[in-house]
């Protein structure tokens, strides 16, 4: 019987393997098998930076919200001082959940169970019946703490990972936090959650949702082609939107940067070099912001990224393992353009479940007119009941289904639609950046990245 | 230490007027949720958008898990699943009779069973107030296992004369996290 080792599957597969760069395609038992997704929770969810909500979530002292890391709960409380800790929800005791409830505000987290009692940082304060030491005197009363994850707070984004020592959560971003900026650090008062995130279950395994998220531009024009069939006028709107640029980089980060003069009739002269960064944006501001921004994103933001933002946009892609992010434009009928702003996390519920979790944004500045009209238009296009993604919800437990097949599981899933023009021209971000129509690369390297930590052991 | 809980409920206003069930109105009305149901069942979208009124209001709140002295806060009204008009449930249900909303394409098998109707008088004559239980079942492709979905629906209906229309439903779930992969379906 071959044993398991940090190199190979139990049935002898190399897990490097399973993932060929020569032929791009990747082995379809990945979406289905319990030993990849437990070895997933140590190698990806135990070692990446992971998100878990917006500190406007909690913005008193004393808030919390009860969160997942992979298949683990967590704590996520602000504490006296303001500071934002994530603690896991397991007591040191006997492994009872401490935090019961999906979010509320306490200084003293209690175990029903025990009484053992913590602090919104995760330190023990104490049990009950101090002097009988139900706690005993083998282990010092600072080790029987909660234990806490490392946090970082990124443009009121929190993340936190198990990965004590690890990279720092810039070098995890890398250089995509060039674009990432663009949407999360364009004005003074940043992101503002618009209410606690939807959530319901998907029966499918949660890269199905991970890789798509690398930015899957084609599955846009059959998957979602109602879009045109409703919205278009009768030609192929969709496909004139798969022009622009994505940019990637080798930790599985993607972003799509669609090209506004393609997109839109009202911005077709935006690449001409005639027209002024007030002139594009008073026509068009970047999705998400209104008109009276301008001066706020200007300060934040670099002349080169102005000009990005006033011509290839990032709009929609994902962030490695497991979050999607949107900023797209919402027309609405009076002719303005607003913005839908979401992120997602696909929580592993197990190799064929996941937990689709959905926060709705708003810049803070909006009105509050306008954050209601934001906020209705995504859920009209996002999340539980959204028209777009009702279908990928859809789709997902299929491909997890096929997986689970004798003969299914040794397909394989291709990503061989490869970007073959050379890099864009005058393009001024860093990272890897593909020109041209939408092609498979983007996704390609979300693989790459997740078979080099699988390769390495916990 | 149920006060939170308590204090919610005694702050309800006081009970209205009921329509007595077996009345002749009660029993119109009740025939009008069971059409409802069948013509939902039934993929019949364009004559259940013909039931809704054009000042319609509709919305499905989140439900959160709570402790108890909170849960008067269980119900939130901010990110909804559903948060629509008469103008969105229109285009709502224009994707679902066209070729590619393959969320339900092939369909999902549903049930609506509608119980426990409590019809009140309110301040607007010929409208009620119709509160309802609603266990709805989704079978979709070859799953055995059933989707279920339970909760209460806060009717506001218009008497027509002839008929009534649908002019607000708010729909307390009881799953903070939906058991289905999507609402592609109108409860």
């Amino acid at each position: 019987m071959l044993t398991r080792t940090s190199e190979t599957l139990s049935d002898g597969t190399r897990i490097v393997d399973l993932v060929r760069p020569e032929t791009r395609e990747v082995e379809l038992r990945v979406l289905s098998d319990r030993e990849i997704y437990d070895l997933e929770m140590e190698r990806v969810f135990g070692k990446t930076w992971l998100f878990l909500g917006h500190s406007s979530e909690i913005p008193s002292p004393g808030d919390f919200v009860m969160r997942d890391m992979g298949n683990d709960s967590v704590i996520v409380a602000r504490d006296r001082a303001g500071e934002i800790h994530v603690s896991l929800n397991v007591c040191p005791h006997r492994g009872m959940r401490v935090c019961l409830a999906d979010q509320g505000n306490t200084q003293v987290h209690k175990c029903v169970y025990h009484g053992w009692a913590f602090k919104p940082n995760g330190d023990f304060i104490g049990s009950p019946v101090a002097e009988e030491k139900m706690h005993g005197e083998l282990t010092p009363k600072s080790e029987l703490g909660l234990r806490k994850a490392r946090v970082h707070i990124y443009a009121g984004l929190i993340f936190a990972t198990w990965n004590i020592e690890g990279p720092s959560f810039d070098e995890f971003l890398g250089e995509m936090k060039w674009y990432y900026d663009m949407i999360f650090q364009r004005t003074e008062g940043g992101w503002e959650v618009l209410g606690p995130p939807q959530r319901f279950i998907v029966d499918a395994n949660w890269k199905a949702a991970g890789e798509q998220s690398a930015a899957d531009g084609f599955h846009t024009l059959t998957l979602h082609r109602w879009l045109d069939e409703m919205f278009g006028n009768g030609g192929s709107e969709l496909t004139s939107t798969m022009y622009g640029v994505e940019v990637g980089s080798d930790h599985g980060h993607a972003l799509r940067c669609q090209s506004l003069s393609k997109k839109f009739a009202r911005a077709k002269d935006f690449d001409s070099g005639t027209m002024s960064i007030e002139e594009r944006w008073n026509i068009l501001p970047a999705p998400g912001c209104t008109t009276d921004m301008l001066d706020q994103v200007r300060s934040k933001l670099t002349p080169e990224q102005m000009e990005q933002l006033m011509t290839n946009p990032p709009q929609v892609g994902g962030m490695f393992p497991n979050v999607l992010l949107a900023c797209i434009y919402a027309p609405q009928p009076d002719g303005r353009i607003l913005g839908s702003m979401a992120l997602h996390t696909y929580i592993p519920r197990g190799p064929d479940k996941l937990e689709f979790v959905n926060w709705v944004f708003a810049e803070k500045g909006t009105s509050e007119e306008d954050k209601q009209t934001m906020l209705r238009n995504t859920i009209f296009m996002l999340g539980t009941s959204g028209l777009v993604e009702q279908d990928d919800s859809d789709t997902w437990p299929h491909m997890t289904a096929s997986a689970r097949g004798a003969q299914g599981r040794k397909m394989t899933m291709k990503y061989q639609a490869i970007n073959q023009l050379p890099p864009p021209a005058n393009w001024r971000g860093p990272a890897i950046a593909y020109d041209g129509f939408t092609k498979d690369d983007t996704q390609w390297n979300w693989w790459m990245y997740w078979r080099e930590l699988m390769s390495e052991p916990a | 230490m149920a006060t939170a809980a308590n204090d919610a409920i005694e702050s309800k206003p006081a009970t209205p007027e009921r329509v007595p069930i077996g009345s002749p109105v009660y029993n119109r009305i009740l025939e009008a949720y069971y059409d409802e149901a069948e013509i939902l069942d039934e993929l019949r979208y364009n004559e259940w958008i013909e039931w809704l009124a054009k000042d319609l209001r509709y919305t499905v709140p989140q439900r959160l898990t709570r402790l108890l002295a909170d849960h008067d806060k269980s119900i939130d009204r901010s990110v909804m699943h559903y948060d629509e008009n008469y103008g969105t449930m229109c285009a709502r249900a224009r994707r679902l009779r066209g070729n590619s909303a393959f969320a339900e394409d092939p369909p999902s098998r549903t049930r609506r069973l509608i119980t426990n109707v409590r019809v009140q008088l309110t301040e607007t004559e010929g409208e009620y107030r119709v509160l309802n239980y609603m266990l709805l079942t989704r079978s979709r492709f070859e799953q055995t296992r059933m989707h279920v979905l339970s909760g209460e629906r806060r009717d506001r209906i218009r008497d027509l004369g002839g008929r009534f229309e649908l002019v607000e439903r708010e729909v307390i779930i009881d799953q903070s996290v939906l058991g289905m992969p999507n609402l592609a379906i109108f409860l």
